[in-house]
């Protein structure tokens, strides 16, 4: 901004140059946008598309990173990383403040188990920090009554230890075994291994991964991975737990997105989270990066959402039946009025009566529009009802119809791009020109589809904004770059007769339209 | 079938012996993950007198997935629909697999005694109770005198 003002004043006070500096000052701007994407193109977008064997590296490197700052097993820094976006500085930062409420929240600790030991480890910072850390690590991990079983011994705790030979219920089952047979989490609830392992594999098998909790009623201790894995033995089912574990930490990673092309494997990273279009490198399916949905500049996420939900919806179904249906007044069957006249008769119970005024139509006769002067009388509730839905309707329906209409007609040009290629091919064929001579044909087309898709997004922006001055200076805005398009579409079909020249020309401001759209109206930083 | 798991057999045989006051659930002969189970109306409550049967079934994968269960009387209550069906957490997703028979009928039980209008099955009934609870309740001795009590 400040070196643009600067080339103005300069050349305000050296008129002879003026040219000169025109023209100087654009290579200067080239060479700003250049260095600053972000704010010459509203769509600029960096990020990087990831394996599955990325992302579990990059995971990795997080979880071993915690459990050397903390001294916690690999499962618990999971699930704590799990439960706040996989950013160590909050969980240091937590552990730090208040080791017994994140264990609490994270749902590794029942609430009020170990209160007073915890409480005096938080409170006495410095001296009892060490035993909190001894006390973290214990936590998180499973308890198996044979001693020397888990790694990570967990003698200490405060709730009963069975001894390992003594035999003991198992209230699932309901069998006696040996109480080297049993484990429990931080709450103590104690069951055997085959118990823990049926159950582990029922909720696997229902998709249950990381979310999978203690068997007592009611209690909502969380299940660490390291137990699961430790008695879930069949492959599949481990696989599976697996899978599903990943899928969670991916999606609770807010720097992280599955990309929704089908049965593509790739996730997408980017460090700014916002509703910008990402393409897979792989299966270039290009989505928002936000909410994951096709991409929908200039609208935002929550807008777009509902615009869906609206279209899919029979919201528009009842709006439609309130503003051209009546029950009938006496059998009160729902009638859609299918013509002008407003004489009705019901096809139920073939009562004559007055779409208008509802009532009975012998009292009409000839003095029909008699009833006009009553209408407001009996029925204004009613009424008033009826045209606002028909308002509603009649706003949603000019929105649909042109968001619809972009939409079918993205795909129509699809298949004048088609048509022009093998006609382009042929003349290829026929020694008029080269490939690379018509190659501008094609990124005229792409920059079609490009604009219009942005244009189809404009209507439910428009649809849900409030009305005043810059709702006009949208609709002003978008006029334009639709009159553009609609240029743009029109040179395109009649590619052979338009020049080069004009058909760049229009390119060009049909895109400048496109951008200056965007830069007024997309939030950027939402 | 597969013989009858020692959980299935515990419960059953605990259910025998020490019963549960106001509830009796007896297996079916032919099938004893079925139960024939009858509920008293718990006093002070507008199910007070009444005999409701239930039926109750023990899935397969039992104790993993709670057991099915379901009113055969015909009872007014916001959170039990026209079919029988029952409105109840621990029957849903606060199952847990040490839960038992005997828990749950007795979840079922203090559900009588404590309607819960505001997470509704039957919305009518539900509706009524919430904003006319003495024409409900009447509504609800009423069923109870006219289907629950045998003459």
């Amino acid at each position: 901004m400040d070196s643009d003002m600067e080339m103005e004043l300069e050349s305000d006070s050296d008129e002879e140059f003026n040219d000169d500096y025109d023209y100087y000052n654009t290579g200067e701007d080239c060479d700003v946008e250049r260095l600053d994407p972000k704010r010459a193109d509203p769509e600029y977008f960096e990020y990087d598309c990831l394996t599955v064997e990325d992302i579990e590296k990059l995971l990795n490197e997080r979880v071993e990173k915690l459990n050397t700052i903390l001294q916690i097993t690999p499962a618990l820094a999971k699930v704590l990383l799990l439960e706040h976006q996989w950013n160590n500085h909050v969980v240091v930062e937590k552990y730090r403040q208040d080791a017994n409420a994140l264990l609490v929240t994270a749902r590794i600790k029942p609430p009020n188990c170990n209160k007073d030991q915890a409480d005096a480890a938080s409170t006495s910072a410095a001296a009892a920090a060490a035993s909190t850390t001894t006390q973290l690590a214990k936590m998180g991990s499973y308890k198996n009554n044979t001693s020397n079983h888990s790694s990570s011994s967990t003698t200490t705790l405060s709730t009963t230890v069975s001894p390992q030979y003594r035999s003991q219920m198992c209230p699932v089952c309901a069998s006696s075994q040996l109480g080297d047979k049993f484990y429990s989490l931080a709450c103590g609830h104690s069951f055997c291994k085959d118990c823990w392992t049926i159950y582990f594999e029922t909720q696997i098998f229902q998709g249950i991964s990381t979310q999978i909790g203690c068997m007592a009623p009611m209690c909502n201790v969380r299940v660490p991975e390291d137990l699961v894995l430790t008695l879930v033995i069949r492959p599949v089912m481990r696989d599976k737990y697996q899978q599903f574990a990943f899928k969670d930490y991916v999606k609770s990673h807010p720097e992280l997105r599955f990309c929704p092309g089908p049965n593509c494997q790739i996730i997408v990273q980017s460090c700014e989270i916002s509703a910008k279009r990402a393409i897979c490198k792989v299966c270039h399916t290009g989505f928002c990066f936000k909410c994951g949905m096709d991409y929908h500049a200039p609208t935002d996420c929550q807008i777009i959402k509902k615009w869906l939900t609206k279209c899919a919806d029979d919201s528009e179904t009842a709006n439609y039946i309130s503003a051209h249906t009546k029950d009938c007044p006496k059998c009160h069957i729902c009638i859609e009025k299918n013509g002008g006249c407003n004489h009705m008769q019901c096809f139920n119970c073939k009562h004559d009566f007055c779409w208008m005024c509802l009532g009975d139509w012998k009292t009409h006769g000839s003095e029909y529009y008699e009833c006009s002067r009553y209408k407001d009388n009996p029925n204004i509730a009613n009424e008033s009802v009826h045209v606002q839905a028909r308002e509603a309707l009649k706003k949603y329906l000019h929105y649909y119809e042109r968001w619809e209409n972009h939409s079918k007609s993205l795909k129509l040009e699809q298949q004048t791009i088609d048509r022009l290629r093998t006609r382009i091919n042929s003349k290829v064929m026929n020694g008029s020109g080269t490939w690379i001579d018509w190659q501008y044909l094609f990124n005229a087309a792409a920059l079609l589809a490009k604009c219009r898709y942005t244009l189809q997004y404009t209507y439910p922006y428009a649809y849900y904004m409030e009305g005043g001055s810059r709702k006009n200076l949208f609709e002003y805005q978008q006029a334009q770059l639709e009159a553009e398009i609609e240029n743009l579409s029109w040179k395109i079909e009649r590619a052979e007769t338009t020049d080069l020249g004009d058909l760049e020309n229009q390119m060009d401001i049909a895109e400048k339209r496109r951008t200056t759209l965007l830069k007024d109206f997309f939030p950027l930083h939402a | 079938m597969s013989s009858l798991p020692r959980r299935i057999i515990k419960e059953t045989q605990r259910l025998m012996q020490e019963p549960v006051p106001g509830i009796n659930a007896i297996p079916d002969e032919n099938n004893a993950r079925y139960f024939h189970v009858i509920v008293t109306g718990p006093n002070d409550s507008p199910f007070e007198g009444g005999v409701f049967k239930l039926e109750l079934f023990l899935p397969e994968d039992y104790p993993m997935s709670a057991p099915k269960v379901r009113f055969i009387t015909k009872i007014y209550h916001p959170n039990i629909d026209r079919l029988g069906r029952i409105c109840l957490d621990v029957l849903k997703d606060k199952w847990s697999p040490a839960l038992q028979i005997r828990t749950i009928l007795l979840s079922i039980q203090a559900l009588l005694s404590a309607p819960n209008p505001d997470d509704p099955l039957a919305n009518d009934v539900a509706e009524l109770w919430k904003v006319n609870e003495a024409e409900a309740i009447r509504n609800a001795r009423e069923w109870t005198q006219k289907y629950a009590v045998e003459d």
